[in-house]
């Protein structure tokens, strides 16, 4: 394609992390844009994008979390399009990028199908479970799967404080409209603006979601349930001491949704929780608040 | 000469008095726009001044009512600039009967692609508003020609890849052989040029190709300027303004 410069926006950092590797590997310059305030919370994952070659400008503008990175690239991508590729970290801005962002996570999906089949024999799962804040983890651990109905699946937004205060439900709680490119739910007020979304988990903290879920949700193929900041600690504990792995708090919003889960399919389901993150980036916020 | 203008800034009061002094200076069309909260084209002045005049309360009711009253007072053709979301919210049919009821003459909506413009198109039609695209310098032809079938009123030439108040410095070349070609790809509209145009000398340098010129942020910045000048009445802010304006159009006074 002739790119010589990468940009990326990143809300928990992973994004941000896995950019600046490519960008390291391939010799390409790389500018992260990232939420001043998830600057701070995942200050491990902004010192990892530094190593790497990257530049992070920390984003002050609106909530100073991932919607406002995600804008700030958008707007940097328009006013260098002939140098720049945009890589997008989630299932959400202009066609094609969700279809493109899905196709490449479907390689969570592909791997749930050999595995599970080397380790049981099955040939499909019996249940899906993922967190979303775009989508990107959920859609690829799901769209190998879509076609098939009696595979069940969940998605789990950030409740945040609850769904009576700030939150980042967007698919549970939002009203349809049009933000970076892309028509789906949104958290807005009845005038259209964007309202700040909030989790605890930097990668669940974005006020949209990517299209597809929106649709999914429509016609009612995957079930869209919340799990609280405070579950979200719960979840995290919960996988740490019985699995020995360390969650991301984006991904124990899924586990904590476990609890809602398991008492509703039969007793012998194959239930797979896709571990999306690991939470050594986290341990600040979890320390402050375990 | 287009005048953008942000509805609520730096108050929703504040704005009606400048319509007036941007009519008053010489504006032959003026753009009014609809503040919003991520406003992707916008460079630092109107991403500031959008945000400023959300704070002071302004909604999309308000701008309309902004309109009417500057209807009810000019004939100078007025336009409602903004992002697509707030309008869809609005109601797309409710916000164009609206808008037609309050003397607006169009839109333009720079986050509406054309291939979407659909949803908007047949509402403005029938309540008789213009819908005004964008071209850039990175447009194909084949979508220029569509742009242009499908704009009316003018095609508004970005002179940039870009966002709004980015400076021309070193690129006026450039701009210039874009310009005419996009002036060969539109034929069917008038081609007003727009984006990071800050004095007469710029407007004059664009004018080879082009039908006409708008400016922004710049207005945006004078108006920051005049309102941080202590001790200045209401009508000497406006006079400020209309000067500014002037200049911008005849160049500086004598």
């Amino acid at each position: 394609m002739g790119k010589t410069r990468i940009i990326a926006e990143t809300g928990a950092g992973q994004h941000g992390v896995a950019t600046a590797t490519v960008a390291a590997y391939f010799g390409l310059q790389c500018v992260v844009y990232m939420g001043a305030e998830d600057t701070e919370r995942q200050a491990l994952n902004v010192a990892r994008m530094q190593l790497l070659g990257a530049e992070v400008r920390p984003v002050t503008s609106g909530s100073q979390t991932l919607k406002d990175a995600t804008n700030e690239a958008i707007r940097d991508w328009v006013s260098n399009p002939t140098d720049t590729f945009y890589i997008i970290g989630s299932v959400v801005g202009p066609h094609p990028y969700p279809m493109m962002v899905r196709s490449f996570h479907t390689v969570i999906g592909e791997e749930v199908k050999q595995q599970l089949n080397g380790l049981t024999g099955k040939d499909f799962p019996d249940v899906l479970v993922a967190c979303v804040g775009g989508g990107s983890n959920a859609i690829g651990l799901f769209y190998p799967f879509i076609n098939h109905p009696e595979v069940q699946m969940f998605g789990v937004e950030a409740a945040g404080e609850g769904l009576d205060g700030r939150h980042a439900a967007t698919l549970t709680q939002g009203a349809i409209g049009v933000l970076h490119g892309a028509m789906s739910y949104l958290l807005q007020d009845s005038d259209g603006q964007i309202e700040l979304a909030h989790s605890i988990s930097a990668g669940l903290d974005y006020p949209g979601v990517g299209p597809e879920h929106a649709w999914l949700k429509d016609v009612g193929r995957v079930t869209y349930l919340t799990e609280t900041d405070k579950n979200a600690l719960v979840g995290v504990e919960l996988l740490s001491r019985t699995e020995g792995i360390i969650p991301a708090l984006e991904t124990a919003h899924a586990i904590a949704a476990l609890k809602k889960i398991v008492p509703q399919v039969a007793a012998d389901a194959t239930i797979v929780v896709n571990c999306s993150g690991r939470g050594d980036k986290d341990m600040q916020t979890i320390m402050d608040n375990l | 000469m287009g005048i953008f203008l942000t509805s609520g800034f730096p108050s929703p009061e504040a704005t009606e008095f400048l319509l007036g002094a941007i009519d008053e200076g010489g504006a032959d069309f003026i753009e009014l726009g609809m503040p919003h909260s991520d406003p992707l084209a916008e460079g630092l002045p109107i991403q500031y001044s959008s945000t400023c005049a959300l704070k002071a309360g302004i909604t999309m009711q308000g701008t309309l009512e902004i309109a009417a009253q500057f209807r009810q007072r000019s004939e100078t053709p007025l336009l409602l600039m903004g992002y697509v979301n707030p309008i869809l919210r609005f109601g797309a049919a409710e916000f164009c009967e609206h808008a037609a009821a309050a003397g607006v003459d169009g839109l333009i909506i720079p986050d509406l692609p054309p291939q979407e413009a659909a949803l908007m198109r047949v509402h403005m039609q029938k309540y008789g508003l213009n819908l005004v695209f964008l071209v850039a310098p990175n447009t194909p032809d084949e979508r220029m020609k569509e742009i242009d079938r499908l704009s009316d009123g003018f095609v508004y030439c970005v002179t940039i890849t870009g966002l709004t108040g980015t400076g021309l410095a070193g690129r006026l070349d450039a701009i210039n052989s874009y310009l005419k070609h996009a002036s060969d790809m539109i034929t069917h509209n008038p081609l007003l040029v727009g984006f990071g145009i800050q004095t007469h000398d710029d407007a004059c340098n664009l004018s080879k190709h082009t039908d006409g010129f708008i400016v922004g942020s710049a207005v945006i910045r004078e108006v920051e300027r005049v309102w941080a000048c202590p001790g200045l009445s209401m009508a000497e802010r406006g006079q400020r303004v209309a000067r500014f304006v002037r200049s911008l159009k005849y160049g500086p006074e004598k």
